[in-house]
This record gives C-alpha cells, sequence and structure tokens, in this order.
C-alpha cells in the first residue's frame, strides 16, 4: 500500500476496489432514486396507460361487434390482444428506462457541473458507467415485473401463462444489447447536450420499431428489415412468443436467443466504443464538463 | 401615472395601459420564439415523435378492423380527433407549467416578477408561440392520417372549430392551475405533469371511444371533467355521430362555459399560489 500505482493516487487496481467503484456508483444511484417515491410509481403505470390506450381501443370495436380478437389473431397468431399490448408496453418501458436513465445520467452531471469531477478519479470509465447501467438494469428489470403483474391483474391477463423461463431469459440476454444503445444515447447527449427532445423522439423510433402495439411482421418489406436490426424488437417477439406462442422469428426460441446473444456481443462493446470515442474528441475541443 | 416624470406606485415607470401590456406578451413571446429557434432539433424531434405515434397507433387500428374492414376513417377519426385536444393539453400543461419551473431552476422568476409588467400578459406569452407550434403540428398529422386512411371524416367544420377554441382556453386555465401548483411542489412538478397527462389521456377518453371507459368510472370520474365534453362534442361534430355523455346542445354549454371559466379561475388561482410564495419568500427558490 506504500506506493500509488502512477497516474492513479493512491488507487490500486485491484478486483475488489474495481468491484468497490462499481458498487458504489450503483449504491450512489440506488439511494438518490429511492428518495423519489412518486417517480418510481409512476415508472410502474407508466407502461399500463401506454397499454391501456390501444386496449380500450379494441375493447369499444369488440363491443361494437367488429371482431377484433379474432383480426388479431390472424396478424399476430394470438386472439389476446390484451397481453400482447402489455408485453410490448412493459419491455417498451426497459428499453426506455435504459436509455433515458443512461443519457440522463451523462446529462444530470453535466448541469450539476460534476461530470468532470468524475471523470478525473482514478477509477475507471467503464467500472463508473458499468455501476449507472447495472442500476439501469436493476430498475428496468424490476418495474417490468411489477408493471407486468398489475397491468396483467387491471386487464384480466393471466401473466403466469406460457414458458416463463424463457421469457425471463429473453429479458435478462435483452437487457445486454439495451446496456450499449444506452452508451450510444450517453454518447449522443455529451454531443449535443441539451439532447431531451431527441432522446424521445430516439425512443419513439425504438417503439415504432419494436413494435409495441403491432407485429413487426405488418411493416412493409424494407421497414421490418429495419425492425429486425433493432436488438429490442428480438426480446419483444421472444417474450411474447414465450408467453403468448404468437411464433419466434426463426421457428425456435434458441435461434431467437442465439440472435439476441450475438447483439449481446456486439452492441455493447460497440457501443461503448462510441461513448469513448466521443469523449476523447470532446476532452481535445472543449472538455466534458461544459453544459 | 402615465410615464413621465412621476412613477407609478409600485410600478416604476410602467403605466400598465393596453399597449404596454401589449408589449409585455410580444417581448415575452419574441423571447419563447427565439428560445425554440435554437433548438431546431427539438422542433424537428417533437414533429417525427407525433407521426410515430400516430402511426403507432394506427397500425394497432388497421389490424383491429382486418383486412378490409368497414369503418377505418370513422375509427382514426375518433382516435386523431382525440388526438388534437391531447396535443394540446401536453404541450400547455408542460409549457405554463414547466416554463415557469424553468424560470426558477435559472433563478430568473424573481426578477421577471420583480418588473414592472403585466403579469397575464407574461404568463399567456409562455403559451402562445407553444400553441401556434401545435397548430401547425397537429394539422400537418392530420394531413398524413387522412391521405393513408382515404379521406377522415369531416362533417361540422365550423362548429368543431368553434368547439376547439372554448377547449383550448379551458385547457389554457387548466395550464394556469397546474402552474400554480408547480411554484408550491417546485422538483415534483415533472411527476405532476405527468400524473395529469395521464389522467387526462385515460379519463377523457383521447384515444378511443368513451364506451370502452367502465360505467362507474364513466359516471364517477369522466362526466366531472369539463375537457371530456370537449373531447366528445369536438369529436362527434366531425364524424356525424351522436354524442355519448348528453346531448349536443349541452356538451356545447358546458364546452363553452368551461372555455370561459376555466381561464378565470386558473389565473385566479395561479395569482394567489404566486402570492402565497412571494409572502414565504420561495417565489425564486430553487
Amino acid at each position: 500500500m506504500g506506493t500509488a500505482i502512477a497516474g492513479l493516487g493512491l488507487y490500486k487496481k485491484t478486483p475488489r476496489t474495481s468491484f468497490g467503484v462499481f458498487a458504489s456508483v450503483l449504491k450512489a444511484r440506488l439511494i438518490i432514486i429511492s428518495r423519489y417515491k412518486g417517480s418510481l410509481i409512476m415508472e410502474l403505470f407508466m407502461p399500463i396507460v401506454f397499454a391501456a390506450l390501444p386496449i380500450m381501443l379494441g375493447v369499444s370495436l369488440a363491443s361494437g361487434g367488429t371482431p377484433v380478437a379474432e383480426n388479431w389473431k390472424i396478424s399476430s397468431g394470438t386472439a389476446d390482444f390484451r397481453a400482447f399490448m402489455l408485453i410490448g408496453a412493459c419491455t417498451f418501458s426497459v428499453v426506455s428506462l435504459m436509455t433515458w436513465l443512461v443519457g440522463f445520467w451523462v446529462r444530470r452531471e453535466m448541469v450539476t457541473g460534476t461530470l468532470e469531477s468524475v471523470w478525473v478519479t482514478p477509477a475507471k470509465k467503464y467500472l463508473v458507467i458499468g455501476g449507472v447501467t447495472g442500476y439501469a438494469l436493476i430498475r428496468a428489470f424490476t418495474a417490468f415485473i411489477i408493471s407486468f403483474l398489475i397491468g396483467s391483474l387491471i386487464f384480466g391477463v393471466n401473466p403466469f401463462q406460457g414458458n416463463i423461463l424463457i421469457a425471463v431469459l429473453f429479458i435478462m440476454i435483452g437487457l445486454l444489447p439495451l446496456w450499449g444503445i444506452s452508451f450510444m444515447f450517453g454518447a449522443l447527449i455529451l454531443k449535443v447536450k441539451e439532447a431531451n427532445s431527441l432522446i424521445n423522439m430516439l425512443q419513439w423510433v425504438l417503439a415504432f420499431f419494436m413494435g409495441v402495439y403491432f407485429p413487426v411482421t405488418v411493416l412493409p418489406g424494407f421497414l421490418r428489415y429495419v425492425a429486425l436490426s433493432f436488438p429490442p424488437t428480438w426480446m419483444t417477439n421472444g417474450v411474447r412468443a414465450s408467453l403468448l406462442e404468437v411464433g419466434y422469428f426463426f421457428e425456435h426460441w434458441y435461434i431467437d436467443l442465439a440472435i439476441i446473444f450475438v447483439f449481446a456481443a456486439v452492441v455493447p462493446l460497440l457501443g461503448y466504443m462510441v461513448f469513448m470515442r466521443t469523449e476523447k474528441r470532446l476532452k481535445k475541443n472543449q472538455g466534458m464538463g461544459l453544459y | 401615472m402615465k410615464s413621465g416624470g412621476t412613477a407609478h406606485r409600485g410600478f416604476g415607470y410602467s403605466d400598465h395601459s393596453r399597449k404596454q401590456n401589449f408589449f409585455t406578451f410580444l417581448s415575452m413571446t419574441k423571447k419563447q420564439v427565439i428560445e425554440f429557434s435554437r433548438y431546431p432539433i427539438s422542433f424537428v424531434a417533437e414533429f417525427s415523435q407525433v407521426l410515430l405515434i400516430v402511426g403507432m397507433f394506427m397500425f394497432a387500428a388497421i389490424i383491429f378492423i382486418g383486412e378490409g374492414g368497414a369503418g377505418l376513417p370513422r375509427i382514426a377519426g375518433i382516435m386523431m380527433y382525440g388526438f388534437v385536444l391531447n396535443m394540446f393539453l401536453i404541450f400547455v400543461l408542460w409549457e405554463i407549467g414547466f416554463s415557469v419551473r424553468e424560470e426558477q431552476y435559472r433563478g430568473t422568476l424573481e426578477s421577471l416578477y420583480l418588473s414592472p409588467v403585466n403579469k397575464f400578459s407574461n404568463l399567456t406569452s409562455r403559451i402562445f408561440a407553444i400553441v401556434v407550434w401545435t397548430v401547425g403540428m397537429v394539422g400537418i398529422a392530420l394531413v398524413v392520417v387522412n391521405y393513408y386512411v382515404g379521406g377522415l371524416p369531416a362533417e361540422n367544420v365550423l362548429l368543431a372549430l368553434f368547439l376547439l377554441f372554448f377547449s383550448i382556453t379551458g385547457i389554457l386555465g387548466m395550464g394556469f392551475m397546474a402552474a400554480s401548483l408547480i411554484l408550491r411542489l417546485k422538483e415534483s412538478a415533472n411527476l405532476l405533469l405527468n400524473v395529469l397527462q395521464f389522467f387526462f389521456m385515460i379519463f377523457c377518453a383521447m384515444f378511443f371511444p368513451f364506451s370502452a371507459l367502465p360505467p362507474e368510472i364513466l359516471n364517477t370520474v369522466t362526466r366531472w371533467i369539463p375537457l371530456s365534453y370537449g373531447v366528445d362534442s369536438f369529436r362527434s361534430v366531425l364524424v356525424g355521430q351522436s354524442p355519448e355523455l348528453m346531448a349536443l346542445e349541452w356538451e356545447i354549454v358546458v364546452v363553452v362555459l368551461f372555455g370561459i371559466l376555466s381561464p378565470i379561475v386558473g389565473y385566479y388561482l395561479y395569482r394567489r399560489g404566486e402570492r402565497k410564495a412571494r409572502l414565504k419568500g420561495t417565489l425564486g427558490e430553487y
């Protein structure tokens, strides 16, 4: 402990200290959000509201004599449009939270003037970002489970139908590419700064292409390929297929899961690379902390 | 006392004439427009967002109706006309409420209040630009959907515009009320606005017919919100169907009263909230 690592002050890079950095950031974020209980409750009800809007439309059409369930089955493979919408809205909430929480963390640190200070600490940046994204993962996954259960109760959906284990696997693995996407959002915020509306818009782009309210198979040719290049599309369809048996893109769950694995291996690395490149460029020019 | 040698008591050199009120409104609107113009990406992003949301709903509606199913223009009309009012509601709530919060955040709210200008002009100027922008945005969205579904129903456009006008002035009043709450709630404002937005979206049946709501909710919540009648009447006269909540004549009366009384009550509540904040010394507090 006598000599410090060059350039790192008294910080000594060991697995224990590395985990300490990760855990401290994670803990700090969790403590901060625990002070905003209203936001947490709101977060749980948001996907339910999103699901409610098209469900209500479907219900009213059905009560008017339109064979809504039959029509929905023809296009999606299931007559249970309520469950279909609820799963879509809950997975969208996961995507939205992951991208927003990481992106907004960068912005918040900029606004409060602490981004540069965080950056000059001798801790590895990927550990700091890892802590933030780990926090986002915990929050998003918890929100998904609770929202889905409450939504199921409200809309009369059986939450325990289908193969739950495979559905959980799709969510868990599907969250990893989101990690990478959230890095890219973080990079975008570093560059554009006041990017709230841009992030909002990009979230709706994701919502559109991941098929929150409809199966992506109804999209015209080119748009369908664009949709399939988004990892969240695979996650959403994987969860729906395992719970509602709407059919996997490649017929078997393990092939779809393998595709998500590929995304999970490539997208986080790509995202981190984009983030670090943006950061490097900024450091060479105006600096990181500029509001 | 008009501007000249002696100052008006408590208002410095301000004369509080109609001309000055108008120029206050104009200057503040100009400030808002300049601020908006500095974020062109936001404009494009907001507009694209609107089209994406509409697109998502349209795809769902098309699947609900089925291949070659009749009635798509009517369903699209029900959704889109509710969506028009929803857009005004969201933008007014966020813009009035949040711009007050932003002034607090930047630390300029107290300075603005110390300036000898009309408070009403100050407040209304915050939404003038955004209302104009919303008109443009929903106009283009309507044209796109109209083209997509092969013609949206548009039965009684003049009466619909009349109802839309009073619904918007009513919504402005709701914006004033939200702003008064935000002065008190400060950092929880975000949450309040989100809750309000979703509350009205569901209980005023903005994206679906009122028949989708359970009768208990319809009778205990929806019928007590004046904006519900704005949504119902505006949608009904355009789609060419009977209103769902009450007879059209009575709905018109409710909407007109809402459009007149809501800004008055809202502004009164805002002034009360602002006065309380000033007495407590928390007006400019972050």
